[in-house]
């Protein structure tokens, strides 16, 4: 099995060793983030994040399927996270490695277990049609902080996404093309983002946001919060590594929810640019019902 | 084989198999050659369950398996069938039992994960008696699940020791007592006090146990040690299940019935042959042109199949009045129910 | 399922009687395995599980492949830490089966493994391996907590040098996540009925320090609330230590007692106590 380049010893050294001096290599701050771009693909519910070098890419997509048995009233949600050759030349297919199986579970805790989908929304026939929403996630270069990036592409994905309008008339479904209707959001309950802390030095009290890939091989243990930006918790997991003091964790919780509220401001903007871009012909503005008398 | 390859030198081998050879046959650990392993053995162990054993052979090895019934609804077919054939015909099937067997370090579709399964599920099915107690009613029946277990990792093969702790708690197991009567949907008594064993302590039908039996030369030896297996000339996996005898005298003693009979891999084979002096490299002749001729003491991995005599010495052995299998019997009655 | 947890602040007392800084019944036993070089079984109230620990051994062919190995320097100079958790199918009230490759369990297994491999002096054993195989017989909450005590015990069993304890629970909070009272009051060592029903988070501290080594929270929960539990549960984990601690000491006691191990001058145990 190939294995991942280790960072050799010296850069080990002087990395920990400029860290204990309250410097890092890119000479960024500790809470200090990489850039963050966030653009969205011609289609509705692609998106691409990018922080620094890494990349990641999510697109959504619907359609029409029928319920699982146990829950008639429930749409299907998938979120499929696998991590391809591309990323690393360590990582195999079909041959879920450590970084795998966390990535999927905090998409999984972050998006689909604090419900920001209201997934009732999906079904169309109770038992019988829903709607199948599926976000796949691909990374397209990991420097480091791949966890933050992917909650945020597969938000923004989802929060961008417009999936067919329908319409119910007695037992007939019927499911529109954009052309003859105009497509709808999926609704939305709350966006959560994750925000990932890693420690360092004997004692980890040294933390650092955003770290690139060679800050994240020689931290000593990680944290990642998930929270919305009114300040509930959705998912915290500090999965082993060196113990931490327990009061740094409030602080970081505090620092979490301020970069929640960043990124939510971030998202809503930049879905409004692209809603602004989409209508130039003021095609919707001629539809609206409403004058201005 | 489940068993990890047994580290032995070819002369160790040799010596093993020359001393399992003789009439009668000595064993490393001294015992006879009928002789089990001395074991400790408890029942329900696990409150949460239908019933539940743990058995500990001295070796160190461990198995808790825990049976969970569930009601589930027999399939339709099944039900048009039965209208011509009356009440009386009681359709059963044998995916009405399903066996999960963990093993540590394997995943559980390993082949030989999936092969212990079916060697337990299979004697359990070939008593037919068996899938009949899970009857309730023609539109339902109970669905049994076994859960076993191997606590430590293997350190003999671990056939037996499965095979003895699915059976007491197969003895351990009790369904709550049927309220309803007839067709109707099941309903049943909410008082676990007073639920029913599975197996009843009056009738003498008592589920399948699995001997494990191997031959060397003329002699067969019953529970093999890993190191008597890694000299066996041929394994065999016997299942025994007494059968509900309509009149049940002590005297008489309990009804055997052979309910499969199946043939292990002995991991001997894969074991690596001794060289004879004469042809050692040391000497400098070469070992070639000696192949399928054995040499006294020195150790060759056994090929071929079990002589029939052999096999009927086995069968003979376990079925007997007062042989293995009623030995074993009668020492897994004294382990108390909880 | 949902619960009826509005009688909690009538009379102040949880759906198993107990107050809300109470843990439930721990009981531990070590050396429950003689073939295992290290062994354990703990009882958190319902939940039980069984920790058979073989190592440090020569890695086996697939170990070094390196699969569920701990995180953390190169995987030759120190011993990995392979994690197998086995949840049995007769565990919950309904029969569930978890195959092996859930990634629910995997989760379990890579935090099991990561928090030990900082803790364990690893360096000690290169080459080598240390597989942990922790069974879950029942369970009733906290499963994560208590397969970390579990993992613990076993250690020590087996005399593998590691810096402090792992000690872990769980603690949660009387309120939902949407309401936002200020009355609620933070619980310790959740079952399943308040673990389906409550906001809970699982911690595990070195030794009966306040430096934390595992925290796990999966469920809605005001940010403001963290610190109400943190502190319940860094304190719970502190009486967890207590108790293991105990059940070390009594084994070793009764181990010198039988004879089993000699009594050395170093000793300051006291073996009338």
């Amino acid at each position: 099995m190939p294995r991942d380049a280790e960072p050799s010893l010296s850069e080990r050294t002087f990395v920990t060793k400029a860290l204990a001096e309250g410097l890092r290599v890119d000479n960024r701050k500790f809470d200090q983030c990489r850039p963050v771009s966030l653009t969205f693909g011609d289609e509705f519910g692609v998106a691409d994040v990018s922080f620094g070098k890494t990349r990641v890419l999510a697109r959504t997509s619907a359609e029409v399927t029928v319920p699982y048995a146990d829950r008639p009233f429930d749409g299907v949600f998938t979120i499929t996270s696998e991590l391809s050759p591309m990323v690393a030349p360590s990582i195999e297919p079909n041959r879920p490695t450590e970084t795998e199986v966390l990535l999927s579970r905090l998409l999984e805790k972050t998006v689909r277990r604090s419900g920001a989908l209201d997934t009732e929304s999906l079904c169309l026939i109770a038992g019988q049609k829903c709607w199948s929403v599926r976000v796949d996630l691909h990374v397209l270069n990991h420097d480091g902080n791949i966890l933050d990036a992917a909650c945020l592409a597969v938000i923004a994905s989802l929060r961008h996404f417009k999936r067919p309008e329908t319409t119910l008339d007695g037992e007939v479904l019927t499911v529109y093309t954009p052309a003859e209707r105009e497509p709808v959001p999926l609704s939305w309950l709350h966006s959560p983002f994750c925000v990932t802390f890693s420690f360092y030095g004997e004692e980890g009290d040294i933390v650092l946001m955003d770290p690139t890939w060679l800050e994240e091989q020689l931290r000593v243990s990680s944290c990642t919060f998930s929270l919305n930006r009114h300040g509930e918790i959705c998912q915290v997991s500090k999965l082993g590594g060196s113990a931490v003091d327990a009061p740094l964790f409030i602080q970081c919780a505090q620092t979490a929810l301020s970069k929640s509220k960043e990124y939510t401001e971030l998202l809503e903007r930049k879905l409004a640019e692209d809603a602004k871009s989409r209508d130039k012909g003021g095609l919707m503005a001629e539809l609206t019902a409403e004058n201005d008398r | 084989m489940a068993t990890s390859q047994v580290l032995l030198s070819p002369a160790e081998l040799a010596y093993i198999h020359s001393s399992l050879s003789l009439r009668p046959p000595i064993r490393s650990d001294g015992r006879t050659s009928t002789q089990f392993r001395p074991l400790t053995a408890e029942t329900g162990v696990l409150p949460g369950t239908n019933g539940s054993a743990r058995v500990c052979f001295s070796d160190g090895t461990e198995a808790i398996v825990g049976v969970k019934a569930e009601i589930e609804r027999t399939r339709a077919d099944n039900e048009q069938e039965d209208q011509d054939d009356g009440a009386a015909q009681r359709q059963v099937r044998g995916d009405w039992v399903e066996i999960a067997v963990e093993i540590p370090g394997l995943r559980d579709d390993d082949a030989s994960t999936v092969f212990l399964g079916e060697m337990l599920r299979e004697a359990l099915l070939g008593d037919g008696d068996f899938a009949r107690k899970l009857w309730i009613n023609r539109r339902f029946h109970w669905r049994l699940y076994l859960d076993i277990l191997l606590i430590s990792p293997p350190l003999s093969y671990p056939l037996p020791l499965l095979s003895l702790t699915t059976h007491l708690a197969l003895l351990a197991t009790r369904l709550p007592r049927l309220k309803s009567e007839g067709d109707e949907d099941p309903m049943f008594d909410d008082d676990w006090q007073a639920s029913q064993f599975l197996y009843s302590q009056n009738e003498s039908a008592r589920p399948p146990i699995t001997l494990l039996v191997v031959a060397i030369g003329d002699n067969v030896i019953f529970d093999p040690s890993k190191e008597e297996l890694a000299v066996a000339e041929s394994a065999l996996a016997v299942s025994v299940a007494a059968a509900a005898s309509e009149k049940v005298s002590q005297d008489q003693g309990r009804k055997l019935k052979l309910v499969s009979v199946r043939m292990v891999d002995p991991p001997s084979r894969l074991t690596p042959p001794g060289v004879p002096n004469g042809t050692s490299s040391g000497t400098g002749a070469a070992p070639a042109g000696k192949e399928g001729e054995s040499v006294e003491g020195v150790w060759k991995a056994p090929v071929g199949g079990t002589k029939f005599a052999i096999l009927d010495g086995i069968i003979q052995a376990v079925l007997e009045k007062g042989g293995v299998a009623d030995e074993v019997l009668d020492g897994l009655k004294g382990v108390e129910l909880a | 399922m949902p619960l009826d947890t509005s009688t909690y602040s009538l009379a102040l007392l949880r759906v198993d009687g107990r107050r809300w800084n109470e843990l439930r019944r721990l009981h531990a036993q070590i050396r429950t395995q003689a073939a295992a070089d290290g062994s354990s079984y703990l009882e958190m109230g319902h939940t039980k599980v069984m920790c058979v620990l073989t190592g440090p051994a020569e890695q086996n062919q697939s170990q070094r492949r390196g699969q569920t190995s701990g995180g953390g320097g190169s995987a030759r100079d120190t011993a990995s830490i392979n994690v197998n958790v086995m949840i049995a199918g007769f565990s919950s009230v309904d029969r569930k089966k978890r195959g092996r490759n859930d990634k629910r369990t995997q989760e379990l297994e890579i935090t099991i493994a990561k928090t030990f491999s900082s803790i364990v002096h690893t360096h000690l054993f290169p080459h080598s391996s240390i597989s942990i195989s922790l069974h879950v017989l029942s369970s009733d909450g906290s499963l994560l907590a208590a397969l970390l005590n579990a993992a613990t015990l076993a250690l020590i069993d087996a005399g593998i040098p590691m810096s402090d304890y792992i000690a872990a629970c769980t603690a949660g909070s009387t309120s939902s996540h949407s309401a936002s009272d200020d009355s609620a009051d933070p619980l310790l060592d959740l079952n399943t009925q308040e673990e389906q029903e409550l906001p809970y988070l699982t911690v595990a501290t070195l030794g009966s320090s306040d430096r934390i080594a595992v925290l796990n929270c999966e469920s809605r929960l005001q940010v403001s609330r963290l610190e109400g539990m943190l502190v319940v549960g860094v304190d719970g984990c502190k009486q967890v230590k207590q108790i293991l601690d105990r059940v070390i000491r009594e084994k070793g006691v009764q181990m010198i007692r039988e004879g089993a191990v000699d009594r050395s001058d170093t000793m300051v145990m006291d073996l009338d106590e």
